[in-house]
C-alpha cells in the first residue's frame, strides 16, 4: 500500500452533517455548492452506504459548477412579468435549442453538444466556431486571464468532434473607462491596467500561436470596472468527415500536451464564485502557447492519420471533466500514476482536479498507440496512458493501488438536483425622453466620434498579428490609409484547405450594446443579432447561411430582477434566430459578475449579451470595404429610420434618458440584407457601412473619412416614419437593419433591381452623394443645410481618444 | 582551480541590453512608473533574470550565460553573486520581478530545455524574472507600491526591490 | 516542368510554415514542411533540397530573444548551411526566419561567421502589424527581386524587429557590400522615420542578402501578398502592379531550375 493511503486526504465525511456544516465545509474549500445539491449528494452516498473521498466531492463539485453545467440557463424559472406568472421549465431548450430547431438548416453539422459549433463550409470543409469567456481570471490577473482565455477557446476548436484548424481569434472586452478617476476597493486594478493587460495577454497568446486575430470590439462602461469582460472566440476548419467522434470501451485515454501542476485549481467552482479579496492564486496562470503550438501541430497531424477516436480539451475541472465526459456513456478507469507532472509533491486530488492549461485528453485505440506515440514525439510533445475506457458505467480513479474515486456515471451527469429560482421582469422605462442638455448637431457629432466606444481601436488592432496565415483578404482596418473602421474581416482559409486557388472565404461579425438592455434585454438581444449580421452583409457576407453563437454575462441570478432580465434575453434571441432564420449553434454564459465596490456595496454589470456571427463569402474577391470609392457615386440608405433615441450614443452625450429603444423588424430587415448581397454578388455595391451607434451621421463620417471623399446627403429622403420632425432624430437615431450603400451612377438602376418591391415599399432611398470635397454636409427637413463638418476634423478626434489616454 | 560540484546548484545568470542600444521596453516601463507617482524617475533599464537550478558548476551556467541566453550584440551578462548588493542611497534601485513558485513559466521552460538540448546537464527547474533598474530619487515603499500597481501583480508576483549601484 | 525541392523548416513556435509552403507550390515549387527534429535525426537532409526557406512565427516563443534558440539548433544541426549557400542555392528568411538567419551568423555575410547585427525591441515598444512602402536596392543582385520595380509593398508584423549592429563601422561595411536589400520608405521613397520605419531599423533597413544574392533575410511577409486580394487597398483598384510575393517566390523557384 501506498503511503499516501494514510494522509487523511481520502476521508470526506458528510454522511449525517446539517446544511450549516456543509456550507462552512463547502466555502472552506471553494466548493460552491449549494444546500440542496448538497442534499443530493448526502442521499446518494446514504445508498452506497459509505462516505465521499475528497476527490468525489471535487469531482462532483467541478461536474455540477455554473461554469460546467450552466445551473441557471437549465434549471426552472417561475418567471413573473406583471400580473402574468409562468414556469420555464428549462431556459436554454425552449429559447437558443427551440429557435434553432424550428429554423432547421441543413448545413449545420453540430449542435450544442460538442465544445463548438460546426456549420458546413462548402463539399469537403467544416467550420467551427466558439466564443468563451474568462473574466474572473482576467479581473484578478488580466494578462495571464487574458492569455489562458485565448488558449482554452483554441483548445475547444482543437477538441471539436476530432479537431480543428484554428484560422481567426476574436476578441470582444467590456471594461470600466479607462480615464475612470473614482475609488476603487483594495486589490482591484484601475480599468487602464485591466485594458493593457487584457490586450497584451490576447495579443501573445494569440500571435505565438500563429492565429489571426482580427474581429471584436471594445465596450467602456464603469460598471465594468469591478468585472471587465473578455470574450474570446476562434474560428476552426476541418474537413468534413472530421465532425464525428466516438469513444469505444476499450479504447485508451491519452492526455497530451502540458504537464499537471497545482495551477488553475478551483477554476470552475471559482468562476460561478462572487469575486472577492480573498481570491486562490491558483485560480490564475500563465498560459504556454508554444505548448499548445505543439499540441496543434501534433494534434491534427494525428487526426489526419486517424489515430484517434474522440478528443477533448482539459478545461475547468482538468482530467476530471475531461475524461468524466469522454466516459459519461461508458465508463472509464484512470490510473494517475502515469500522469506528467511539474511538481512531485501533488496530492491525488489535486492531479485529478488541476486546471494545468494546454493539456487534451484522446480516446485511442490501442493498436494506434505506438504510431500515436511516433507523431507526438516528433513535435516534442509529451503523450501519457491515463488509463480507458470501459463498460462498468463508473468512473474509477486509482492512484498507486489507492481508489480515490469510484463514482457512478450516471449520478455525475445526471444527478444534479434542479431548484427552481424566481425571476421578475417589469418595464419601468419611460417611453418619452427627459433631462439631459442640447447640444448643435455638429458639437454631438464631434463629440460622439471620439467617444470611447466609437473611436479607433488602431492601438488594439495593430498589436494583434491579424495577418498570420495569409487570408486575411479585408482587414479589419480600411480605407486609403488602412486605418479606417471597417465591419468585418474576411477570412480566406488557404493555409488551411491548401488551395490557393479556391476563393471561398468566410467573415465574423458581432453584436453587443448593453446600454439597449438597460431598457429592454429583449430588445437588446434582436439589436445585436441584426448588428452581427448586418456587419457580414456589409463585407459581402451571405446573410441566409449565418450562423450564431450567444454569449450571456449577468449579475447574480440569485436576484429576480437580473434573472428576469435574462429570461427576456433569452426569448429575445429566439424571436431573433426564428425571424432571422438564422440558427444558434453554440454558446457560453458566465453568471455572477458582480463585486462589492469600495463602500461595500454590490456592483453589477449591466446585462451583457455577445452575439457573433459567421458566414460564407462565396467569393472573396467580391468582398466590399466600408470606404467611399470615389467622387459622384450615389448613397442609398436600407432600412428604415424610426425615432429610437433610447439608449442611444446621442442620449448618453446629452445627458438624457428615457425614449423607444430600436426595435428589429427581422423579416423586413432580412429582406434588405439579402438584398444587398445580391447587388454585392453582382459587383454592384462600391462601399457599405452600417449604421450603428450615432446613427447615419456617424456612419457617413467614418466611410467618408476612410475613404478621403466628402458626401452631401438630403435627410428628406430618408426611408422613415413620417412622424419624425426632428434633424438630429434622423441624424442620430439607432434604427437597426440600416445600411448606407456606395454605388456607381450607372449601376443605380441594376443595384435597385435587386430590392424589388422593398425599394418601392421605400425601404431603400436615395439619400444623397458622394463628393470630392472631404466634408460632410447634411440638408435638413426644412431644406437648409443643418450639419457641415471637416472629415479632416472629425478623423482627428476619432484617432486621438483613445491613444491620449493609453500613450 | 577545483570546481566544487554541489548537488543542487542555484545560479543567478543576469542578461542586459548594452546601455548603447535605445531600450523601449525600459521606456515603457519608465511611463507606467511616472503614472504611478515615481515622478522624479529619470531612466528605466531592463533586463532579465534566469535563475537556474540543478547540477550546473558555475563555468558550465557562465557558458548558458554566454551561448544560449546573452545575444552576442545587444546584450551583456554575468553570474549575480549570491552576497548583497553595496547600497548608495535612494538614487538607484534595482527591481526584481518574479513569478511566485506555484506559477508556471514558460519561458524557464525553454530555458530549461535549451541548457539540455545545448549538451549540459537538465536543470532541475530553471526561472525566468523581469529586471528593471531605476534611475531616479524615491523611496523604497514608494517604489514597491508603484511596481505592484503597474510592473507586477501581488497575486502571482513576487517583488524585490533593493538599492543598487548605478 | 522540374519542381524544385523546397525546405520549409519547422520547429515548436514557428507559425507561418502553411502560407509559406502555399506560396511555393503556387509558383511550382515543391515544398516541403521539416521539423528541425529530423534533420537533428539525420532522417531528412538539407543537401537534398534546393532552396531552403525559414518561416516567420515565434520559434521557441522567442523566449530568451527573437529566434535565438532556433538560431542555436540552426547552428548546431544545419553544418552544411553554409556550403548550401557557397553553392549558391537560394535562402530565405522571412521575420522570425530573419532573426534566426542573423543570430546564426548567415546574414550580414561575414568571413568569420560571428553574429554581426541582432534585433531589439521595436521603438515604439510594441507588436505591430502594418502593411509598409518599401525600396529595393537596384545596385545588391539579390535573386528574389529580379525584374521586380524599385518601390514595392509587404506587411510587417512583428515586435522585435529593429534592426542593430555591432558597431557603426558594420554600416558601412554593408553599403559597399551591396547587403542591404531593402529599405523601408515613405510612399514616395523617402527615409523617414516611424510609423514608415515601423521598429526603427538603423538605416531604415527592412533586409539584407549577401553579396552573392541568393539568401535573403526580411522582416516583411511576402508570402502575404499572392494575390491582388492581399493588398489592402484591392477594393480601391489603386494598386495596379503584380502581386510582390508572387513574384519573389517565383524568381527563387525559376533559379532553381
Amino acid at each position: 500500500m501506498s503511503q499516501l493511503a494514510e494522509t487523511n486526504q481520502d476521508a470526506f465525511p458528510i454522511l449525517g452533517k446539517s446544511p450549516k456544516d456543509l456550507r462552512a465545509i463547502g466555502a472552506q474549500r471553494h466548493l460552491s455548492l449549494s444546500d440542496a445539491e448538497w442534499g443530493a449528494i448526502q442521499a446518494h452516498f446514504k445508498t452506497l452506504k459509505r462516505e465521499p473521498s475528497l476527490a468525489e466531492i471535487e469531482t462532483i463539485a467541478q461536474t455540477w459548477s455554473e461554469h460546467c453545467k450552466h445551473k441557471t440557463f437549465t434549471s426552472p424559472i417561475r418567471y413573473t412579468e406583471g400580473k402574468k406568472v409562468r414556469t420555464i421549465k428549462n431556459l436554454f431548450a425552449e429559447t437558443i435549442v427551440a429557435a434553432t430547431e424550428s429554423v432547421k438548416k441543413p448545413w449545420c453539422l453540430s449542435l450544442f453538444k460538442d465544445n463548438a459549433g460546426v456549420v458546413a463550409f462548402g463539399k469537403k470543409w467544416a467550420l467551427a466556431f466558439k466564443v468563451e469567456t474568462h473574466n474572473h481570471p482576467s479581473a484578478l490577473e488580466p494578462y495571464g486571464g487574458a492569455a489562458t482565455g485565448v488558449g482554452g477557446v483554441v483548445r475547444d476548436i482543437l477538441g471539436v468532434g476530432l479537431g480543428a484548424k484554428p484560422v481567426l481569434n476574436t476578441d470582444t472586452f467590456c471594461f470600466g473607462r479607462p480615464d475612470y478617476k473614482g475609488a476603487l476597493p483594495e486589490g482591484a486594478h484601475h480599468p487602464t491596467r485591466t485594458l493593457r493587460g487584457v490586450v497584451a495577454g490576447v495579443r501573445d497568446y494569440g500571435n505565438r500561436m500563429g492565429i489571426p486575430t482580427a474581429g471584436g470590439g471594445i465596450w467602456f462602461d464603469d460598471d465594468y470596472r469591478l468585472n471587465p469582460l473578455v470574450f474570446c472566440g476562434t474560428v476552426g476548419i476541418m474537413p468534413q468527415w472530421a465532425v464525428k467522434k466516438e469513444v469505444k470501451p476499450g479504447d485508451l485515454i491519452v492526455a497530451v500536451g502540458g504537464r499537471t501542476g497545482r495551477d488553475g485549481l478551483h477554476g470552475a467552482t471559482f468562476s460561478s464564485a462572487n469575486l472577492g479579496a480573498d481570491a486562490p492564486s491558483s485560480a490564475v496562470q500563465i498560459g504556454h502557447a508554444i505548448q499548445e503550438k505543439r499540441v496543434l501541430d501534433a494534434l491534427l497531424a494525428a487526426r489526419d492519420k486517424k489515430l484517434y477516436g474522440s478528443v477533448t480539451d482539459c478545461g475547468a475541472g482538468g482530467f476530471s471533466s475531461a475524461i468524466g465526459e469522454l466516459g459519461a456513456d461508458c465508463g472509464a478507469r484512470v490510473r494517475l500514476e502515469n500522469a506528467p507532472l511539474k511538481v512531485s509533491d501533488l496530492d491525488s486530488w489535486e492531479i485529478w482536479l488541476s486546471e494545468s492549461q494546454e493539456r487534451m485528453v484522446l480516446a485511442v485505440h490501442p493498436k494506434s498507440l505506438k504510431a500515436l506515440e511516433a507523431v507526438f514525439a516528433a513535435e516534442g510533445c509529451e503523450l501519457a496512458v491515463l488509463g480507458e475506457f470501459t463498460r462498468t458505467g463508473k468512473l474509477e480513479v486509482v492512484h498507486h493501488e489507492r481508489t480515490i474515486v469510484e463514482l457512478d456515471m450516471k449520478f455525475l451527469h445526471k444527478g444534479l438536483p434542479r431548484v427552481e429560482r424566481e425571476a421578475v421582469w417589469t418595464n419601468n422605462h419611460a417611453a418619452k425622453p427627459a433631462g439631459g442638455v442640447t447640444k448643435k448637431a455638429g458639437e454631438a457629432l464631434r463629440e460622439m466620434i471620439g467617444h470611447l466606444n466609437v473611436c479607433s481601436r488602431e492601438w488594439v488592432i495593430r498589436q494583434y498579428d491579424h495577418e498570420v496565415q495569409g487570408g486575411t483578404i479585408v482587414k479589419p482596418l480600411q480605407g486609403v490609409r488602412h486605418d479606417g473602421p471597417g465591419d468585418a474581416c474576411v477570412i480566406w482559409p488557404h493555409a488551411a484547405t491548401g488551395d490557393m486557388d479556391d476563393f471561398s472565404c468566410f467573415a465574423v461579425g458581432h453584436g453587443l450594446n448593453p446600454d439597449y438592455g438597460r431598457i429592454d434585454p429583449y430588445w437588446m438581444a434582436l439589436a445585436a443579432v441584426d448588428e452581427a449580421l448586418r456587419n457580414l452583409t456589409c463585407v459581402g457576407a451571405d446573410p441566409s447561411r449565418a450562423a450564431l453563437l450567444d454569449n450571456f454575462c449577468w449579475a447574480s441570478p440569485e436576484d429576480p430582477k437580473q434573472l428576469g432580465a435574462l429570461v427576456r434575453a433569452a426569448e429575445g434571441c429566439r424571436d431573433a434566430a426564428k425571424g432571422f432564420s438564422t440558427p444558434f449553434i453554440s454558446g457560453k454564459d458566465s453568471m455572477f459578475n458582480q463585486s462589492k465596490d469600495e463602500k461595500g456595496k454590490e456592483l453589477p454589470i449591466p446585462g451583457t449579451l455577445l452575439v457573433s456571427a459567421v458566414a460564407p463569402v462565396p467569393d472573396g474577391r467580391k468582398a466590399v470595404t466600408m470606404d467611399f470609392k470615389g467622387p459622384g457615386n450615389a448613397l442609398y440608405l436600407i432600412g428604415r429610420t424610426n425615432d429610437e433615441l433610447g439608449g442611444s450614443l446621442y442620449h448618453r452625450i446629452l445627458g438624457r434618458t428615457g425614449g423607444e429603444v430600436p426595435k428589429v423588424n427581422p423579416a423586413s430587415a432580412l429582406d434588405g440584407f439579402k438584398a444587398l448581397h445580391a447587388a454585392m454578388t453582382r459587383g454592384h455595391v462600391l462601399s457599405a457601412h452600417d449604421l450603428s451607434e450615432g446613427g447615419l451621421a456617424l456612419c457617413a463620417a467614418e466611410m467618408g473619412f476612410t475613404g478621403e471623399f466628402g458626401c452631401l446627403l438630403d435627410l428628406d429622403e430618408c426611408p422613415r416614419d413620417p412622424r419624425i420632425y426632428s434633424n438630429e432624430t434622423l441624424l442620430f437615431s439607432e434604427s437597426p437593419s440600416r445600411i448606407l450603400v456606395e454605388v456607381k451612377p450607372e449601376n443605380e438602376s441594376a443595384f435597385l433591381r435587386h430590392f424589388g418591391k422593398s425599394a418601392k415599399s421605400a425601404m431603400v432611398r436615395r439619400v444623397g452623394q458622394t463628393t470630392a470635397n472631404p466634408i460632410i454636409k447634411v440638408t435638413g427637413l426644412e431644406g437648409s443645410t443643418c450639419l457641415e463638418e471637416s472629415l479632416k476634423e472629425l478623423k482627428e478626434a476619432w484617432q486621438t481618444a483613445l491613444p491620449r489616454i493609453l500613450g | 582551480m577545483s570546481i566544487k560540484i554541489q548537488a543542487a546548484n542555484v545560479h543567478l545568470i543576469e542578461v542586459k541590453l548594452r546601455t548603447e542600444f535605445n531600450d523601449a521596453e525600459g521606456a515603457a516601463a519608465f511611463a507606467l512608473l511616472r503614472e504611478q507617482g515615481l515622478s522624479a524617475l529619470k531612466e528605466v533599464r531592463t533586463g532579465r533574470l534566469y535563475e537556474v537550478t540543478g547540477s550546473l558548476t558555475a563555468n558550465q551556467a557562465h557558458q548558458a550565460g554566454k551561448d544560449l541566453l546573452c545575444d552576442a550584440v545587444t546584450q551583456e551578462f554575468r553570474l549575480v553573486p549570491p552576497s548583497p548588493a553595496p547600497m548608495n542611497g535612494m538614487n538607484f534601485w534595482r527591481v526584481e520581478v518574479w513569478l511566485k513558485p506555484t506559477v508556471s513559466d514558460p519561458v524557464g521552460a525553454t530555458v530549461a530545455e535549451a541548457i539540455a538540448e545545448g549538451g549540459l546537464q537538465r536543470p532541475t527547474s530553471a526561472r525566468c524574472g523581469m529586471l528593471y533598474l531605476l534611475n531616479g530619487r524615491a523611496v523604497k515603499a514608494q517604489v514597491e507600491k508603484a511596481v505592484a500597481k503597474s510592473l507586477a501583480n501581488p497575486l502571482i508576483h513576487r517583488v524585490v526591490v533593493t538599492e543598487a549601484h548605478p | 516542368m522540374k519542381k524544385p525541392k523546397v525546405l520549409i523548416l519547422r520547429a515548436a513556435g514557428v507559425n507561418c510554415e502553411l502560407e509559406t509552403a502555399n506560396a511555393f507550390k503556387h509558383v511550382g515549387g515543391d515544398p516541403e514542411l521539416v521539423h528541425i527534429s529530423e534533420l537533428r535525426g539525420g532522417k531528412k537532409k538539407l543537401m537534398d533540397y534546393a532552396i531552403l526557406s525559414i518561416p516567420g512565427g515565434f520559434s521557441y516563443g522567442d523566449d530568451v530573444g527573437a529566434g535565438k534558440v532556433l538560431a542555436n539548433q540552426v547552428r548546431h544541426t544545419l553544418t552544411d548551411l553554409r556550403q548550401f549557400v557557397r553553392l549558391g542555392r537560394p535562402v530565405i528568411g522571412i521575420c522570425n526566419g530573419f532573426q534566426v538567419l542573423v543570430k546564426a551568423g548567415i546574414l550580414p555575410h561575414s568571413n568569420a561567421c560571428d553574429q554581426s547585427a541582432s534585433f531589439t525591441v521595436n521603438d515604439s515598444g510594441k507588436f505591430e502589424t502594418r502593411w509598409t512602402h518599401l525600396r529595393i536596392n537596384t545596385q545588391s543582385s539579390c535573386l528574389f527581386f529580379k525584374g521586380l520595380p524599385e518601390m514595392i509593398e509587404l506587411p510587417v508584423a512583428h515586435g522585435e524587429g529593429k534592426l542593430v549592429l555591432k558597431s557603426p563601422r558594420h554600416l558601412e561595411d554593408l553599403k559597399k557590400t551591396k547587403s542591404i536589400a531593402l529599405q523601408y520608405v515613405t510612399e514616395d521613397g523617402k527615409l523617414m522615420g516611424y510609423p514608415h520605419n515601423p521598429n526603427g531599423s538603423i538605416f531604415n533597413i527592412a533586409g539584407l542578402t549577401n553579396p552573392e544574392g541568393n539568401v535573403l533575410g526580411l522582416m516583411p511577409h511576402p508570402e502575404r501578398f499572392m494575390s491582388l486580394h492581399h493588398h489592402p487597398n484591392w477594393t480601391r483598384q489603386t494598386y495596379r502592379k503584380a502581386p510582390v510575393g508572387l513574384e519573389m517566390f517565383k524568381n527563387a523557384v525559376d533559379y532553381a531550375r
